[in-house]
């Protein structure tokens, strides 16, 4: 309806006479309504403008330093130790300094895109909005323990291997170290002659895990049947066991560890024991399918999400289950033939089983950064990850564990309150044929609360063994002081 | 004369005097709205005077007449509606031209009066002119207020 | 300052403003370059364009003085970017085509002031309509969107805009107008709005050239939410919901059908191709980056040397050497044209019509150019009114931003008694 005005007390005998209010020259509605819609537009527009500018000023450290147009800052470790240093040439840092984060560090050149430095480059600008560019120096404090890496990869010696480590109560990442490394200092212009997989960080790569498998097996068990009924199941080995379908599972000792219990099996790695657990009536097969897909595993090719870890890539496991009662599926279910997990991936469900609850703590690299105008914002907190596994199963999972550490493994693992699985991966690449020798676990002890997942690359007997290379990595840790949290600064 | 060497002797006084004369402009250009601002009251005055101040009264309810076509129906878009069931949705249109404003017939069913005669062509609407619509009575009034000539 | 009550009240104190707004900008420009004749050259001409301006402007009778203050200042302001780009040059070309564009809006303003008059020249406008786009279907070679006639390359796209506009809007006598076939009423005028834009939609589908589409469906989409909302009392919740679900439709089809060409510049990841089709954007991204909030100083961008850098990027080579601050003044000063219809609203379907087609126009150029440029939707080549390097582009606004001060001043004449009673009322 129009405007109305109220006109003082018209005469009701004299209709024509009418006392006059002010003129109302108001446009009418419906044509205030294209004024209306201006308005919108214009709103629009202008909200939009808004937008803009907060994404150009939020964005613009990253547009620079994408196309290379400003100078970078430093990566530091958790102790201040330069990993990376864009302002001078990093030939001034002693010999192969870099050597051993290089692959996970990496640099602003762009020739590894899954790397802290390629990842957050954006962070390492110096440059903001307001100063310009090369107005000051940026650092990015991450949770690396430089010290542990470079104990790590000393020990390794001429092997190859990949040691993660992270502390499974605030999260930190502490040790991510590959082995064959790119120097990140020596640049990329004898790239055709460094090792394969020098660029690449294998701790982030899917890789067989061997019988480190059986613990997601185990998981499914108690998962599906209790603690209780599963530890009192008991098989027996003779060396080697014929399954329904006719295929046979080998026992890596050919004489067979004749009847056993779960925990000894366990500890004895057992193949047929194992087999035969799955092939029993007590693990259907979609509660195996199930199980593994909450872990994170892409089963029979179902997508499941890559895992995240400030910015870094890490693809998910992988594992082919069609019929339990075939070697495929047994095999694959023990480790071997089409399994795939990624060290990273194994030490963060141990990061679930050592807290006894089934979510882990989720691992975070990046500590802090401290701007150009030495403003300090930190970056990693303390987050929980999705459900893994239900805590009876990370409860079961610990005890069959911590039993298995101080079983066999107290003399190399010394004084450690540890939880361990061992594993070994026959992988056959390029006609070779060869073992990688893995070791997963976690240590309870309050001044190193570390899950962990080292792997030694076609080790033989002779080699320095997992639990060897463990007992560096915890003893590296500890004296480094990683219980203290000491994210800022 | 050259300014490179003051800019580089003190540094962020380029940036200072671009912030400070940027800010200016900024100023200037807002000013520039708010006394475009002021144009309204004038766009109204113009309006009167085209529109010579007619408004349409009808008992005591007044009915500005602010656009150059005024609709007049039943219709719920109609700038003047009236609610009855004698009137057609679209019945009349008001229409401003040269000064005059004229009063037509858009597919009334019920007709339409001024004085008492059936309007068949357009016709020019004069002050004190009665329209008669269905039942109801409008009279052509004249504001009162500045800028009525 | 004040003169009579009806006169121009505040136009010179705004001329004054416009002055010293560009006397600012001057006096940054002199910051870079030092005193030097060619410096001195730009402020006398800019200098003189605004104060000429201003008498003539003040011997000719206003009634609407903001479309015309505003578009003084921001044609300065745009001749001033122009010439210190990358070093000082003065824009000749620019400043030429600048000035056309203020008398091509006095010369629209005159043409459609009558409302009644615009809309009668209906017809024409159709003609008009349908000449340029047979220009361009015929006349432009190789699927190119320009003319060249020689001395000068025209571009018959840029002024079907103005001529789009005129087609739009719509009174309500129009609206009243039905007619009726196989019981089905409709409008005439409301089909042929149809007819035009699918015409254009075909030509830009068929010069492969999508970029200006959504500026005309804009406008379309304007005007046909305006008709059907004279007839209306309200736009209920439900046609809104019909037409949002209507909308997203037409973009999803729009999005699976859309050739090859245009598939590619919707998925393009400008920061993993930063050397290939990314280069324009990443160049513009990281030269507002450089800028900064103040920019580097008029002259010392390196933008100048990207292609389409006084064009479709130029918001980033204003950002790049005068700050983001400057360029989001500038983009904001250029809205103050369809804003000033708010202050004095239309007072005719008609003009309200061209008016908000206009400005529909005017943000949808600027947001494609803008915000395609800075990589927030797919990058086309469109221009900023009145700031982007271009003469058809300039002359369009123009006559556009004349549309917009028409619906301001309105002259109400030639529809007499007599000549309704001749053509029939109903």
């Amino acid at each position: 309806m129009a405007r109305r005005r109220q006109a003082p007390q018209p005469g009701p005998q004299q209709p024509r006479i009418i006392q006059v209010p002010p003129l109302d020259v108001s446009a009418p509605r419906s044509m205030r309504r294209a004024g209306r819609g201006t308005v919108l537009l214009l709103l629009a527009f202008v909200l939009a403008l808004v937008y803009l500018v907060y994404v150009l000023v939020t964005r613009s450290a990253f547009y620079m330093a994408k196309s290379g147009q400003t100078g970078y800052g430093k990566i530091v470790d958790r102790s201040g130790d330069v990993l990376f240093d864009g302002t001078q040439p990093m030939t001034n840092y002693e010999k192969g300094h870099f050597a051993d984060v290089g692959n996970l560090i990496g640099d602003t050149t762009g020739q590894m895109s899954n790397t802290v430095a390629a990842k957050n480059i954006e962070l390492l600008a110096n440059y903001s909005f307001l100063y310009g560019k090369n107005s000051g120096t940026v650092t990015l404090k991450t949770t690396i323990s430089h010290k542990a890496t470079r104990a790590c990869y000393n020990a390794l010696g001429k092997k190859n291997g990949t040691v993660t480590a992270y502390n499974w109560k605030t999260g930190e990442m502490l040790v991510c170290m590959s082995k064959p490394c790119v120097d990140t200092a020596l640049g990329y212009d004898n790239l055709d002659k460094m090792p394969e997989g020098s660029l690449l960080c294998k701790a982030f790569s899917p890789m067989v895990p061997g019988s480190t498998q059986k613990v997601s097996t185990l998981i499914a068990a108690y998962e599906q049947n209790g603690i209780d009924s599963v530890n009192a199941v008991e098989f027996s080995c003779e060396g080697s066991w014929v399954n329904a379908t006719g295929g046979k599972i080998n026992c890596h000792k050919k004489k067979g560890h004749g009847r056993q219990t779960l925990n000894e099996a366990f500890a004895n790695s057992c193949n047929p024991y194992f087999a035969q657990l799955v092939q029993s009536r007590m693990m259907p097969l979609s509660a195996i399918i199930e199980t593994y897909t909450n872990m994170g595993y892409s089963v029979n090719g179902a997508k499941a999400d890559a895992l995240t870890m400030d910015k870094l890539v890490i693809p998910a496991a992988s594992t082919t289950l069609t019929n339990k009662d075939e070697f495929e599926t047994q095999w694959g279910c023990l480790g071997q033939g089409k399994t795939l997990v990624s060290p990273y991936q194994l030490m963060l469900w141990q990061g679930a089983v050592a807290n006894s609850t089934g979510v882990a703590v989720q691992p975070y690299i990046l500590a802090s950064h401290t701007d150009i105008e030495n403003r300090v914002t930190v970056l990693g907190t303390t987050q929980k990850t999705k459900r893994f596994f239900s805590q009876e199963a990370a409860k079961g999972v610990h005890e069959v564990m911590t039993d298995n550490a101080q079983k066999h493994y107290n003399v190399s693992l010394g004084k450690y309150t540890c939880g361990v699985k061992s594993g070994t991966a026959q992988v056959e690449e390029n006609g070779k044929s060869y073992e990688n020798s893995l070791l997963t676990g976690f240590c309870m002890d309050e001044d190193c609360p570390v899950a962990f997942c080292v792997v030694i690359e076609e080790r033989v007997s002779t080699d320095m063994s997992t639990a060897q290379l463990t007992k560096v990595l915890l003893d590296a840790l500890r004296k480094e002081g990683i219980s203290a949290k000491k994210t800022a600064q | 004369m050259d300014f490179t060497e003051l800019f580089e002797k003190y540094p962020y006084l380029r940036e200072a005097t671009t912030a400070f004369v940027v800010i200016f402009a900024d100023i200037c250009a807002l000013m520039i709205l708010i006394a475009a601002a002021r144009e309204r009251r004038r766009g109204d005055r113009l309006w009167a005077r085209e529109g010579r101040g007619y408004m349409l009264a009808s008992g005591a309810t007044f009915y500005p007449l602010g656009a150059a076509e005024i609709l007049i129906g039943r219709h719920p878009a109609a700038d003047i509606r009236f609610d009855d069931n004698e009137i057609s949705r679209f019945h009349a249109l008001l229409t401003l031209s040269n000064g005059q404003w004229t009063i037509e017939d858009i597919g009334a069913q019920n007709g339409i009066f001024v004085n008492g005669r059936r309007v068949t062509q357009p016709r020019i609407l004069h002050q004190n002119d009665l329209i008669q619509i269905g039942r109801r009575r409008l009279t052509v009034v004249r504001g009162t207020g500045k800028g009525v000539a | 300052m004040s003169g009579s009550r009806t006169g121009p009240v505040s136009h010179p104190f705004l001329l004054l403003l416009v002055l010293i707004a560009h006397t600012a900008m001057l006096v940054l420009v002199m910051m870079s370059f030092g005193i030097n004749v060619e410096v001195f050259k730009l402020a006398c001409i800019v200098l003189m364009f605004d104060f000429i301006g201003a008498i003539a402007l003040q011997f000719v009778a206003q009634e609407a003085c903001t479309v015309d203050t505003v578009l003084m200042l921001v044609l300065g302001m745009s001749t001033i970017y122009q010439s210190c780009f990358g070093g000082l040059e003065f824009a000749w070309k620019h400043f030429v085509f600048g000035i056309a564009a203020f008398f091509g809006c006095q010369i629209s303003y005159v043409l459609v002031r009558n409302p009644y008059r615009a809309e009668k020249l209906k017809p024409l406008w159709y003609i008009l309509f349908f000449i340029l786009v047979g220009m361009i279907f015929f006349l432009t070679g190789t699927r190119g969107i320009w003319i060249d006639l020689g001395f000068i390359t025209i571009q018959p796209s840029e002024f079907v805009k103005p001529v789009f506009v005129l087609i739009c809007a719509s009174s309500i006598r129009t609206q009243l107008r039905k007619k009726e076939l196989w019981g089905i009423h409709f409008v005439p005028d409301n089909l042929m709005l149809l007819f035009c834009t699918a015409l254009i939609a075909g030509l830009q589908w068929y010069s492969r050239d999508l970029g200006s589409l959504p500026t005309f469906a804009a406008a379309a989409g304007c005007a046909l939410l305006l008709r059907f909302s004279y007839l209306r009392e309200k736009i209920s919740v439900r046609l809104m919901l019909c037409m949002g679900v209507g909308v997203v439709f037409v973009c999803i089809m729009a999005w699976k059908l859309a050739p090859s060409y245009v598939q590619d510049r919707l998925h393009v990841d400008i920061w993993s191709d930063m050397s290939g089709s990314g280069y324009q954007q990443v160049k513009a991204l990281t030269a507002i980056a450089e800028g900064g909030w103040f920019g580097k100083g008029a002259g010392n961008g390196t933008l100048v040397s990207v292609a389409a850098s006084r064009t479709d990027i130029i918001f980033s080579t204003i950002c790049e050497e005068w700050g983001l601050f400057t360029a989001i003044m500038t983009v904001v000063l250029v809205l103050f044209l369809p804003a000033s219809i708010l202050t004095v609203p239309p007072r005719s379907y008609y003009h309200s019509g061209l008016a908000i087609c206009v400005s529909a126009m005017f943000v949808m150029q600027m947001t494609l150019n803008i915000f395609g440029s800075c990589n927030l939707i797919p990058f086309t080549g469109v221009t900023i009114p009145f700031i982007s390097q271009g003469g058809s582009s300039m002359l369009a606004s123009g006559i556009m931003a004349g549309f917009l001060k028409a619906a301001q001043a309105p002259v109400l004449t030639g529809r007499s008694a007599a000549q309704l009673q001749r053509g029939g009322g109903r």
